[in-house]
């Protein structure tokens, strides 16, 4: 049923709220053509449109700019709400490393307020840029500079939420330590809009380091560069991340050191002598950049998978994707897990999916879809969590979103 | 009175673990009657001490087929009451649960015991070039599974963070006895919500974490530290935000104020801090060797814009020790001071640290208290230690309220009741002054989930009427950190 409830949310929301263009990519994620689009400009209206829903039974499907979301069959009808109108930076104390902004606030802009002061937030998913304050914490994505900051869900120190039936819920505070309560917070980071919708998040942020290095290592394949990418991570000094990638252009292996000039050439030394290689350095901002975005130049395919094992078992991982012919790979070699940007005329998704699937989960691994054609049944390709884990993660669905209009866990 | 167990409850209990673990003799109960936070006692029915996740499972289904509390207990060194029993609960020990099942070198990760002390993981995986980087105060003999109830935090905190970030995945036994395994490294976090990053920090009221898998860091090339004397506290607050927003990343920073320099220096802990000394602070970097004199140099300038008397530089391990000595001996040393002594556990946003020092500071006067403070100044987490004499009634009033204005006056600067020592029973009462009625319900909300008919840890956390001390003279204030 497709039905435009734009005149029904008229009565509720101001006019600034409509207006607002489809992003390109959300239909195809979605799997529907989306024709309503709302944009609260503030917490008490995306309280106010959540009412709403639930008394309605529509469903509500959150996004920041839209351009990353997972694939999913939202419930029918359903409306797209965008964080676009909340967009303001709340609160900046530079000298308290902390900073509070509207769910809606691109990263990009956060990057720019925060270089001012010589700080950043030290998080690098794929087209971080692109994505907002709020996508990011509700995708929980870190990307691999996890392994030398830590978690994103370990730096989200607040936020205010919006539950499924329009209850606001002021959550964490803008202190770094803080144990006053149960952490609900904690599961609204990376609940991808399941459970509430974040409307502003508190994070802890950066010194920018002095030097950001990156070493390079080239080759044809990249099951060349695995010992070397293992004997780095599991070396005596922790650099910000490993990165080992294949694309048309190659393999290489891409390892960040930050820190004051002499500590990074001190660890890039000491990396040298651990695994008797000698990097390729790039110092200049422009040049690094060229490496980290090709990394990752599969972002748009339509057939996007992630996977993961034990950090030691990535070369068997790498060796199980590699069968797949044409595809681009990126793997967080601390974090065991890989990126496969698959080519879009591969002959029989289903089962090259299922075969995949199959090799993965007998490694003890997981898999889970990034980006699957329209016609492809997305859910078939998910590692299941474990039975006590789903019917405990349910039971905060239900506790938060009681009428199920946020998406559906699935 | 407590009321015993019913003998059949306490037969089927023997036959779980052995007769021998299984604790009724009031005398032997009196042990368990309180944690670090002796303000609160009250003796448990009985106290068992399984050795195994089916065990504590098996224990944990006959406990709640019974309808009895259970009220899970590490090492006991908690200091809000969370291990304090309810009138009909039974106390869970992990004493017992004392193995590190697995190190794996490769993929960095450990699997514990709960009951497996802190300090004792850093020390077996230190041949391995690794070690656990969470070090709460009472790290040498506080226990793993304490560590995640509390979410525990610790000096070097600052850099590393706290437990939340080193757990990885969990096993857990539930209501009813039910085993469940939650996340681990390797599968896919995003399969379903942070139900690890959930119950880190439930303090012990959704169920009992049995096996703990871990994420453990390389030994640090290097350390440098740094002590800086000032004339008062609040210029050594300065220092520490003007080094924090200077882009230096200290490992720790620590305050020690002048009152406590005069308790360790008339102690057999004397470090030899100068005595008309108002504050001193305890600048600690750790890292690639390369880089620390240059980080130490930057520190130290910071001290002395902000007026320091001077700033010593560790040159060796054991000048090291000397320099760490006064903050780690503070509690001790306070004995000497006055009889008895509160330790408050607030935070605050680091730039509010210096008003919020002189407003302690206020209290202390307006209510003729001792206030001494000992803290993690390097992320605004407070430890006002309010010294008295619990013989004085009076006094003991007294205490209640400078603490509660305390607690008010973080809160008022955009902190919290508590960092690193959880809510447990003490600060239920603070509650309210952070959290509206829709956020406590939210979190009882989640204890359902885990716990619904809430036999694990009641009267905890949430400020309800349950688990209160019966009577006023159940409660006499605490000492210790």
């Amino acid at each position: 049923m497709r039905v435009d409830l734009t005149d029904s949310l008229s009565s509720i929301l101001p006019g600034e709220a409509f207006g607002y263009s489809v992003p390109s990519s959300l239909s195809a994620a979605l799997r529907t053509d989306v024709e309503t689009i709302v944009a609260p400009g503030s917490v008490e209206e995306v309280a106010i449109l959540l009412q709403w829903a639930s008394d309605q039974g529509v469903g509500v499907v959150p996004i920041g700019t839209g351009e990353h979301t997972y694939p999913r069959y939202p419930r029918d009808p359903f409306i797209v709400l965008t964080a676009s109108r909340l967009n303001e930076i709340q609160h900046y104390e530079p000298a308290d490393l902390t900073m509070t902004a509207g769910a809606g606030v691109s990263i990009r802009d956060l990057a720019t307020q925060m270089a001012i002061h010589g700080q950043w937030l030290p998080f690098d998913p794929p087209d971080v840029r692109n994505r907002t304050l709020g996508g990011l914490v509700a995708t929980g994505l870190s990307g691999p500079l996890w392994a030398g900051y830590g978690q994103l869900r370990n730096h989200v120190l607040g936020a205010t939420i919006v539950c499924g039936n329009g209850q606001i819920l002021r959550l964490g505070g803008k202190v770094v330590k803080n144990v006053a309560g149960f952490d609900i917070l904690k599961p609204m980071v990376g609940s991808r809009g399941e459970l509430s919708i974040i409307t502003s998040a508190t994070v802890r942020i950066f010194p920018l380091p002095a030097v950001d290095r990156l070493l390079v290592l080239e080759a044809t394949d990249i099951s060349e560069l695995v010992p070397t990418a293992r004997a780095v991570a599991t070396a005596p000094i922790m650099p910000a991340s490993v990165t080992l990638s294949a694309t048309s252009n190659g393999s290489r292996l891409l390892v960040r050191l930050h820190g004051a000039q002499v500590s990074v050439d001190s660890d890039q030394k000491s990396l040298e002598k651990h695994t008797s290689v000698s990097f390729e350095v790039r110092d200049t901002p422009e040049d690094q950049s060229l490496m980290l975005e090709e990394i990752d130049v599969g972002i748009n395919t339509e057939l996007a998978v992630r996977v993961w094992a034990l950090p030691s078992q990535i070369d068997v991982l790498l060796d199980v994707l590699k069968r797949v012919p044409g595809v681009s790979l990126n793997a967080d070699v601390y974090g065991g897990s890989v990126r496969a940007y698959l080519p879009e005329h591969l002959s029989d998704i289903e089962s090259s999916l299922k075969g995949l699937q199959k090799d993965i989960e007998e490694l003890g691994g997981s898999i889970r879809a990034l980006r699957i054609p329209a016609e492809v049944n997305v859910p078939t390709y998910f590692t299941k969590p474990l039975v006590d884990e789903g019917e405990l993660a349910s039971g905060l669905k239900r506790a938060f979103d009681p009428q199920s209009v946020l998406w559906g866990i699935g | 009175m407590t009321r015993p167990l019913p003998s059949t409850v306490v037969s089927d209990l023997a036959e779980i673990v052995g007769h021998e673990h299984v604790i009724t003799d009031p005398e032997r109960l009196l042990v368990y009657e309180s944690d670090g936070l002796t303000a609160y006692r009250r003796p448990p029915r009985a106290v068992v001490l399984p050795s195994s996740t089916e065990e504590i499972s098996a224990v944990v289904e006959l406990l709640h087929s019974n309808s009895i509390e259970v009220i899970p207990r590490g090492a006991g060194t908690g200091l809000s009451g969370g291990a304090l029993t309810t009138p009909e609960g039974v106390i869970v020990g992990t004493a017992r649960m004392n193995r590190i099942l697995k190190i794996d070198v490769e993929n960095r990760i450990a699997i514990a015991q709960p009951g497996v002390i802190n300090a004792r993981l850093t020390k077996a995986t230190n041949p391995y070039g690794l070690y656990y980087a969470p070090d709460p105060s009472s790290q040498s003999t506080c226990t793993l599974g304490g560590n995640v109830a509390e979410n525990s935090g610790g000096p070097h905190c600052l850099k590393y963070g706290v437990t939340a970030r080193y757990v990885t995945g969990l096993t857990v036994v539930l209501a009813g006895g039910r085993i469940v395994k939650l996340g681990g490294v390797g599968r896919d976090p995003y399969s379903t919500l942070d139900l690890v990053g959930l119950f880190v920090g439930s303090e012990g009221c959704f169920g009992i974490a049995t096996e703990i898998e871990i994420r453990l860091l390389p030994i640090t090339e290097g350390v440098r530290t740094l002590l800086g004397i000032f004339e008062s506290v609040e210029s050594a607050g300065r220092a520490v935000t003007k080094i924090m927003a200077s882009g230096l990343m200290p490992a720790a920073v620590e305050i020690v104020d002048g009152p406590t320099i005069e308790a360790v220096e008339a102690s057999v802990f004397a470090a030899g801090y100068p005595l008309e000394a108002g504050a001193a602070l305890v600048i600690e970097f750790d890292g690639t060797e390369a880089g620390l004199d240059l980080d130490a140099d930057r520190a130290e300038k910071c001290c002395l814009e902000e007026g320091a008397i001077e700033v010593q530089r560790a040159t060796d391990p054991e000048h090291r020790v000397k320099l760490w000595r006064a903050r780690k001996k503070a509690f001790g040393a306070m004995g000497r001071i006055a009889p008895d002594l509160l330790v408050q556990d607030a935070t605050v946003p680091r730039t509010r640290l210096p008003e919020v020092l002189a407003g302690i500071d206020d209290i202390g006067n307006r209510y003729g208290l001792k206030i001494a403070n000992v803290f993690h100044a390097g992320d605004g987490n407070l430890h006002p230690n309010i010294l008295f004499d619990r013989q004085n009634q009076n006094e003991l009033e007294l205490v209640e309220l400078a603490s509660k204005e305390i607690m008010q006056l973080c809160v008022d600067a955009g902190g919290t009741i508590t960092g690193e020592h959880g809510v447990g029973v003490d600060k239920r009462k603070y509650m309210t002054l952070v959290h509206g009625p829709a956020e406590l319900e939210a979190m009882a909300a989640a204890k359902r989930v885990f716990d619904p008919a809430s036999l694990f840890n009641p009267g905890k956390v949430l400020p309800d009427a349950e688990g209160e001390p019966s009577t006023e003279s159940d409660k006499i204030l605490a000492m210790g950190e």
